[in-house]
């Protein structure tokens, strides 16, 4: 059971389809591994099932009903059958469609002798998307966020300063924060981290990896 | 004790199964189970002006792709009539999340977005199929609804807005010229005062 949830906002832009897209498939994926973020959710789509029935009707006019009437024959678009989460340990069904397949089908680039990393797209031009890999024991050299980092642990844990996050759990991080992630001593870890990267996306990116290129030098 | 009103969308649940008997739910059926286009007809006329609404709500999308929503869901009704489970959610709350997901994605759309993912991806499947996780989620919608009307008018306005009108906080807050902070703020109280737990 995750012990580190996102935050009532979080869940109700998630509830409300308002969350970024690459956020809200973050936060979602949470909720395969939280009922208790589930419940919340599922009480907050309850709230707002409840203004839903409380509008004042607009309204339609009787050309938009033959429209529809005429159109109902058109066949059905595909849809994937959503694979249920029965097990905590395998990966949430979103993240499988975005891998095409397994964390081993995935190209990592390598940033230091314990930390690769695969960038994913979601099509969300505002987002960096992407997993980490860390070795069991690994640590990321200390470093600083300039946005908001979303961070989800999909397999064995890390710890920083501030806990110890194993599968499931979910952090939450403000530009500022500077925090030297290390991974559990006996299991490689893999987590998502969602960025906001706006347009300066590559000038972050690689102020960000600096540090890591001098210590791969050193 | 408040005086008790129906509204179109209540519903009658016959305890001993827990089933929704209501009409809609019942039409919902009977475009499943027999394709009845008559039945659509009625679903369309009670659901089509809401769904509009809803649609307008937020004062950001045009008349026309506000009908071409309306459009869209209510296919999605006659397509996805099958998944419909009485016992999960009432026939409102479903074509609720049919709306909310179509609208993401219409915004989606209408921004370019290039993307694998469809906003019923990332939205929350209700997927308790255990009667025990269901009446848990019954007694929780009829809790919501029954404390929704308590609500202080600063605090049913604000949920309003974050749900019914596909903008985010922050969006919200610059429209209403208050602090980010306050907005969240007003959220949370009336998110504890329909007792959805959060204990953070």
């Amino acid at each position: 059971m995750a012990k580190f949830h996102p935050d009532l906002h979080m869940l109700t832009e998630l509830t409300a389809g308002t969350l970024s897209l690459a956020q809200s498939a973050c936060v979602s994926m949470h909720l395969t591994y939280c009922g208790r973020c589930q419940e919340i959710s599922e009480a907050q789509t309850a709230v707002a099932a409840n203004l839903f029935e409380d509008l004042e009707p607009v309204t339609v006019s009787d050309s938009q009903l033959d429209i529809v009437m005429s159109r109902l024959d058109e066949e059905a678009p595909l849809t994937y059958p959503k694979e249920r989460q029965n097990d905590t340990s395998s990966t949430p069904a979103v993240l499988q469609r975005l891998m095409h397949g397994d964390f081993s089908d995935l190209t990592w680039k390598k940033i230091t002798s314990s930390l690769r990393i695969s960038y994913l797209s979601t099509g969300d031009p505002y987002y960096e998307f992407a997993l980490y890999h860390i070795k069991a024991g690994g640590v990321i050299p200390e470093h600083g966020h300039r946005g908001s980092e979303m961070t989800l642990v999909l397999e064995g844990g890390f710890s920083d300063s501030q806990g110890t996050y194993h599968a499931g759990d979910f952090l939450f991080r403000e530009s500022g924060d500077v925090h030297s992630p290390a991974a559990l001593a006996d299991e490689d870890c893999i987590c998502l981290a969602v960025l906001d990267a706006p347009l300066k996306f590559t000038r972050l990116r690689h102020r960000w990896m600096n540090p890591f290129l001098q210590l791969k030098a050193s | 004790m408040s005086v008790v009103t129906k509204k179109p969308g209540d519903e009658v649940t016959n305890l001993e199964s827990g089933r929704r008997t209501d009409e809609w739910s019942q039409c919902l059926r009977a475009i499943a189970k027999h394709r009845d286009r008559a039945a659509f007809a009625r679903f369309f006329k009670q659901f089509a002006p809401l769904i509009k609404a809803f649609a307008l709500s937020g004062s950001t999308m045009s008349a026309n792709h506000a009908d071409e929503l309306v459009q869209e869901v209510m296919l999605k009704v006659w397509q996805k009539a099958d998944g419909f489970n009485p016992d999960k959610a009432s026939a409102s709350t479903w074509v609720y999340t049919i709306a909310r997901n179509c609208r993401t994605d219409l915004y989606r759309r209408l921004q370019k977005f290039d993307t694998p993912l469809s906003a019923d991806d990332v939205s929350l499947d209700q997927d308790g199929e255990e009667p025990a996780v269901m009446l848990h989620q019954r007694r929780t919608r009829d809790r919501v609804r029954a404390m929704m009307d308590t609500l202080p008018a600063d605090q049913a306005h604000i949920l309003a807005k974050v749900y019914m009108e596909g903008k985010s906080h922050s969006e919200v807050a610059s429209e209403l010229d208050l602090p980010l902070g306050t907005v969240k703020s007003r959220v949370r109280l009336a998110i504890q005062k329909l007792q959805i737990q959060m204990e953070d």
